[in-house]
């Protein structure tokens, strides 16, 4: 039943983003009257900007739609940006446009946007602060927090901390996970596990999730969604 | 469609051949089986010990297996993960060659040290890296002293001979420190090994532990977990 509601969850962002395209695509733009797109845009934005965005605020404002403009998505199936090593952002902006990564949503948008703009807005995100959530599951708190700093002894699932660091501060080759959206980490686990997800570099990754399960995959995202960086 | 139906056969037949071909190319001989030789150099260890570990290589490689070995390479102390930094380098090369080959097994481990995981290169890499570590952080014991009566069975039965007096092993020979190692992981190899469930046993240490019982193991292997480490002796 969950899977369904998910499932159709997701067509419906699908086509919302699908919307989103066309209406910010600059074809849209030109095939309006300039002055009925100048209306449309006081509407919307009733104190409208007195300087006219560059191409690349224009093109931070479509996803800022999804992850936040500061990149911390509130979204829960949506990643945080923020914070995120340059490269490892690059590349996965590359595994969408070249299918290696595939998702209904971020899979339709990236068609919408140049290999050229990846590295300023892979610069952009990196730059951004990663913001920390609260949880009051202090149950899975707990059992997250050994998955993190011990791994899963009977199933021999490495440590996460052993790869992605003792804070959960990453790199570009082990990225970020402390302050990530739980609901998306864990959507990422299960991709990994399935195999839909299959851009980790050797594998690495695949055979770690492969030996969590559904509990241990909840308990450990919701840990993170609440580790801070270390000062 | 019919040339392309055809090309793609042959195709896939050409290609199933190379799979055929590369498998046969190396088959792992494991204790017990015939052809089994100890200390047999594989093509990859020989590979391994010609080239020239580098040590700031071998410490980014060896980031994938903190997870559970940790940062430190000292396990942890219930012995499930043992300890790698204090041992030679020549042991660390044996078994991770041999783990991968399918001679030692290691389940858990193989998908994190096997191609593409890690390179050959990365093998003397992280072998080079390790020996430049130097954690004494303790390891586990067993839960009560029993150092004399190990001690004891580790001298009359010869173990010294190849693990030395104070558990140094030998460098040279590819025999394994087992000083200062934890004692579950201790216990758990003893018996590894004595049954050929390890797949890399030397014939010889199962002839000298073949009459233990395993309370006798259990004393080895405390005796064995309270030594100093041997780097602290020199
Ligand atoms: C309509 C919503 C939407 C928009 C607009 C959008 N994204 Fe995404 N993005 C997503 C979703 C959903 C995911 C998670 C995909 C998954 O689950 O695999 C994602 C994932 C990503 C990731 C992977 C992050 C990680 O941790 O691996 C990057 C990078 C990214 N988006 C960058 C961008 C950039 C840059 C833009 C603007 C050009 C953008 N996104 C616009 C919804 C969106
Ligand atoms: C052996 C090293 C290793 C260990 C241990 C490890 N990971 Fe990863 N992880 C990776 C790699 C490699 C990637 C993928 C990077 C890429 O796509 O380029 C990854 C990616 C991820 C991602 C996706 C992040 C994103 O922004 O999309 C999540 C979530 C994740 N890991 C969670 C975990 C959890 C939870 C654990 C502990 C149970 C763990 N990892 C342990 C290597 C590891
Ligand atoms: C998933 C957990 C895991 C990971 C990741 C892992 N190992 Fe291990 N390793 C083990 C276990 C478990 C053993 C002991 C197996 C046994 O009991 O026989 C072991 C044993 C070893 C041994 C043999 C030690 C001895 O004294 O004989 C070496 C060497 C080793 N590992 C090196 C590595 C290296 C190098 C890496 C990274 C490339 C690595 N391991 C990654 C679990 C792991
Ligand atoms: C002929 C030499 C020899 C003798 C004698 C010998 N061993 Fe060993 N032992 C080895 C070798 C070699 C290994 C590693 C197995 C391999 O080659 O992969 C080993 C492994 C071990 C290990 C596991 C160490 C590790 O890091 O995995 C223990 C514990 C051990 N021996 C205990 C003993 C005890 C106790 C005795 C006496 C009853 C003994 N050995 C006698 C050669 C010997």
């Amino acid at each position: 039943m969950k899977c369904k509601y998910n499932f159709e969850y997701m067509q419906m962002r699908a086509l919302f983003a699908l919307f989103g395209m066309l209406f910010m695509s600059p074809i849209y733009a030109e095939a309006m009257p300039p002055n009925a797109a100048a209306a449309s845009e006081v509407a919307a934005t009733p104190e409208a900007p007195a300087v006219a965005l560059s191409p690349f605020e224009e093109r931070l404002q479509l996803c800022a739609g999804c992850h936040n403009p500061d990149g911390n998505s509130i979204i829960p199936e949506n990643p945080k940006l923020a914070g995120l090593d340059k490269k490892y952002i690059r590349r996965q902006l590359e595994a969408f446009k070249g299918g290696d990564r595939t998702n209904p949503t971020m899979s339709s948008i990236i068609t919408m946007v140049d290999p050229k703009e990846f590295e300023d807005l892979a610069d952009f995100f990196s730059k951004q602060k990663r913001t920390v959530g609260t949880s009051d599951k202090a149950d899975l708190l707990g059992q997250g927090r050994q998955v993190f700093e011990e791994g899963v002894i009977g199933t021999g699932a490495p440590a996460c901390m052993g790869c992605h660091g003792e804070d959960g501060s990453g790199d570009a080759k082990f990225p970020r996970l402390n302050g990530q959206n739980a609901q998306y980490v864990v959507n990422q686990l299960m991709n990994f596990k399935s195999g839909t997800r299959a851009n980790d570099a050797k594998g690495l990754m695949r055979a770690v999730a492969k030996r969590l399960n559904e509990q241990e995959m909840a308990a450990v995202a919701e840990y993170m969604s609440t580790l801070k960086e270390a000062e | 469609m019919k040339t392309i139906l055809s090309a793609v056969i042959v195709l896939l037949f050409g290609l199933q051949a190379t799979v055929a071909q590369a498998a046969d190319a190396y088959v792992p001989k494991v204790y017990g089986k015939k052809g089994y030789v100890w200390d047999e150099m594989t093509p990859e260890r020989v590979q391994v010990l010609k080239q020239k570990g580098d040590p700031v290589n071998g410490k980014e490689a060896f980031r994938g297996c903190q997870g559970c070995h940790k940062a430190d390479a000292a396990g942890v102390r219930e012995g499930v993960y043992p300890r790698l930094t204090g041992q030679h380098a020549s042991v660390l090369i044996k078994q991770i060659t041999e783990i991968r080959a399918g001679i030692r097994k290691n389940p858990k481990m193989l998908p994190f040290v096997q191609d593409p995981a890690i390179s050959v290169q990365e093998i003397g890499d992280i072998a080079e890296y390790l020996s430049t570590l130097t954690s004494y952080r303790e390891n586990g014991k067993g839960p009560e002293d029993l150092s004399a009566k190990g001690e004891k069975l580790f001298m009359t039965n010869k173990c010294y001979t190849c693990h030395g007096k104070h558990g140094e092993g030998n460098a040279e020979k590819s025999y394994p420190a087992v000083a200062a190692q934890h004692y579950g992981y201790l216990i758990r190899e003893m018996n590894l090994i004595r049954t050929g469930v390890r797949g890399n046993s030397n014939p010889d240490m199962v002839k000298a532990i073949a009459k233990f019982k395993q309370s006798d193991m259990d004393a080895v292997a405390d005796y064995l977990s309270r030594l100093p480490d041997y780097r602290t002796l020199h």
